[in-house]
């Protein structure tokens, strides 16, 4: 029962997107610079600024994110009072609402380190944001490793750093995939962070430090602010779910063949 | 007894090893003859393993796990928080229960350790080949030298662990109870292996399995529990002592009564 009500509801939202989003959505519509407020016109700096911001956002958050769950594991010694305090922190922060990203970001980013309202500072605020979520899967994902993996490769008299590049990297990689497609949602869905931070100008952005409006800000703008902005705003939706969708196949495709390889 | 130190490839003096408040091994005195196989039995919980990996100082990686005492190996106390650690566990490789290849591919399980210590790709190839060969798993893996290790079954899986140590020749290989996990038939393989081995390595094993000591062990060293931590409590040419223990422990032990 609760397995139909939910693909139910999938089936809904996304019926609901197709019938009003299809129509709508050519070359034109993904190419050309936004008009009348989105009534005319497509969505194409909106789509290039979408994907600036999330480029600065997984440049940063990936390797902190990677960097700091193998911090965690290896160099904190496990069941410490420091490994309890971190893991915690990092639960704590994946429970922070968006709302309160954006506003750090704007205080921070736009404020005191002066980038305005810029994709930069909205890449850095979904960077904050999604840190803890690649955090946990890392973590996850290095831990479930078996523990005789390390054993063995340390009584082989391996360095640290080998150990970790050569032998849990390879293995835990597809867990780390995870963490980035949940990441990545995460981030592409994101509006209430953005709002404060990127700003929303519909103009193509020529640099990072120019404002820049992200599809998902852009849906939410078209649906509540703009009179008739409905369908153009599934239409955006639309391609923001196919892009998802797409960047979700291409990891477990990505996924499948490097355990292929390492198997 | 100066003589006889020589001779040894490792001295073990006043070994201590505690986790915490709780002292797993006290007192541990031990000379391992080199280029024979010194036994380790005595029942579960009384420092055999401890003991083991104290000599390659996985120890390292055990919280709150101290060891007091000396350990001399090539005239060299490794118990010395200073000593070069990943040196030594090239010299004193190290087999495990459980096989634990790495799971990737056979060529990478010899890859990753000899390119790290040093050796080119050219090395590497002929280092595999050798060890793998000596092990007897070369015809068996030649042709699949890309597959995954993890395809192996149990017996080949270790057989490849122990070329993997091999192929860093190493001058002693220590193995914790490397057949109680493996079938029969593939424990009766591994053992041949093991005996071979004397000629080149010295080899420590620590074991469960009485018969398995007595066919294959030149030194066998009892351990037991006193005073609430394991200890050594008879020492010597393996023959004798299952022939007569002087320890009652010992005696019950080896005879089956207790443990």
């Amino acid at each position: 029962m609760a397995a139909v009500l939910s693909v139910g509801a999938l089936l809904w939202i996304v019926l609901d997107l197709v019938k009003m989003g299809t129509s709508q959505i050519d070359w034109e519509f993904l190419t050309s610079g936004v008009e009348e407020s989105g009534r005319a016109g497509g969505i194409g700096p909106v789509i290039k600024s979408t994907l600036l911001i999330l480029m600065c956002c997984l440049l940063v958050a990936i390797p902190f994110g990677v960097g700091c769950a193998f911090w965690i594991t290896e160099m904190v010694s496990p069941g410490s009072r420091l490994t309890a305090w971190l893991t915690r922190s990092v639960d704590l922060l994946a429970s922070i609402p968006s709302i309160v990203f954006g506003l750090f970001g704007m205080a921070f980013f736009c404020r005191i380190l002066g980038l305005g309202f810029s994709i930069l500072s909205g890449g850095l605020t979904l960077a904050c944001m999604i840190l803890p979520i690649l955090i946990r899967t890392t973590l996850a994902a290095v831990q479930s490793l078996p523990p005789d993996l390390r054993l063995s490769a340390t009584a082989m008299g391996l360095r640290k750093s080998t150990i970790l590049s050569r032998v849990l990297l390879p293995r835990a990689f597809p867990g780390i995939l995870i963490g980035f497609t949940i990441g990545v949602a995460r981030a592409l869905s994101e509006t209430a962070a953005l709002i404060f931070t990127s700003g929303y100008a519909t103009r193509s952005p020529a640099s990072l430090l120019d404002s820049g409006r992200s599809i998902s800000v852009h849906i939410f703008d078209m649906a509540m602010n703009v009179p008739n902005g409905a369908t153009r705003a599934s239409a955006s939706a639309l391609v923001l779910l196919l892009v998802i969708l797409m960047i979700n196949y291409l990891a477990n495709y990505f996924s499948d063949q490097w355990l292929k390889k390492v198997n | 007894m100066a003589q006889e130190s020589e001779l040894a490839a490792i001295s073990v003096r006043n070994l201590s090893i505690q986790y915490g408040d709780f002292a797993a091994l006290q007192n541990v005195n031990l000379d391992i003859p080199r280029n024979q196989i010194s036994a380790l039995v005595g029942p579960s919980g009384c420092g055999k393993s401890s003991f083991l990996n104290s000599l390659n100082r996985l120890t390292d990686l055990i919280p709150g796990c101290r060891v007091k005492g000396e350990v001399i190996f090539q005239t060299q106390n490794l118990t010395d928080s200073k000593h070069d650690v990943l040196s030594l566990r090239r010299q004193i490789g190290m087999v495990f229960q459980k096989p634990n290849p790495f799971p990737q591919s056979i060529r990478r399980n010899f890859e990753i350790p000899l390119r790290e210590h040093g050796f080119s790709k050219k090395e590497c190839r002929d280092r595999m080949v050798e060890a793998l060969t000596q092990v007897g798993l070369w015809e068996e893996v030649s042709d699949r030298l890309e597959k995954g290790a993890a395809n192996l079954s149990g017996g080949q899986q270790q057989r490849l662990c122990i070329a993997r140590a091999l192929a860093l020749e190493p001058e002693v290989i220590l193995f914790d109870e490397p057949c109680s996990a493996l079938d029969p038939i593939a424990s009766a393989v591994v053992e041949d292996l093991i005996v071979s081995l004397r000629e080149r390595v010295t080899v420590v094993i620590v074991t469960h399995n009485l018969a398995q000591a007595r066919r294959i062990a030149d030194q066998l060293s009892v351990f037991w529990v006193r005073d609430g931590s394991g200890t050594i409590v008879e020492s010597g040419d393996a023959g004798e002592i299952f022939q007569s223990p002087s320890d009652p422990d010992a005696l019950n032990y080896l005879c089956g009564a207790r443990g």
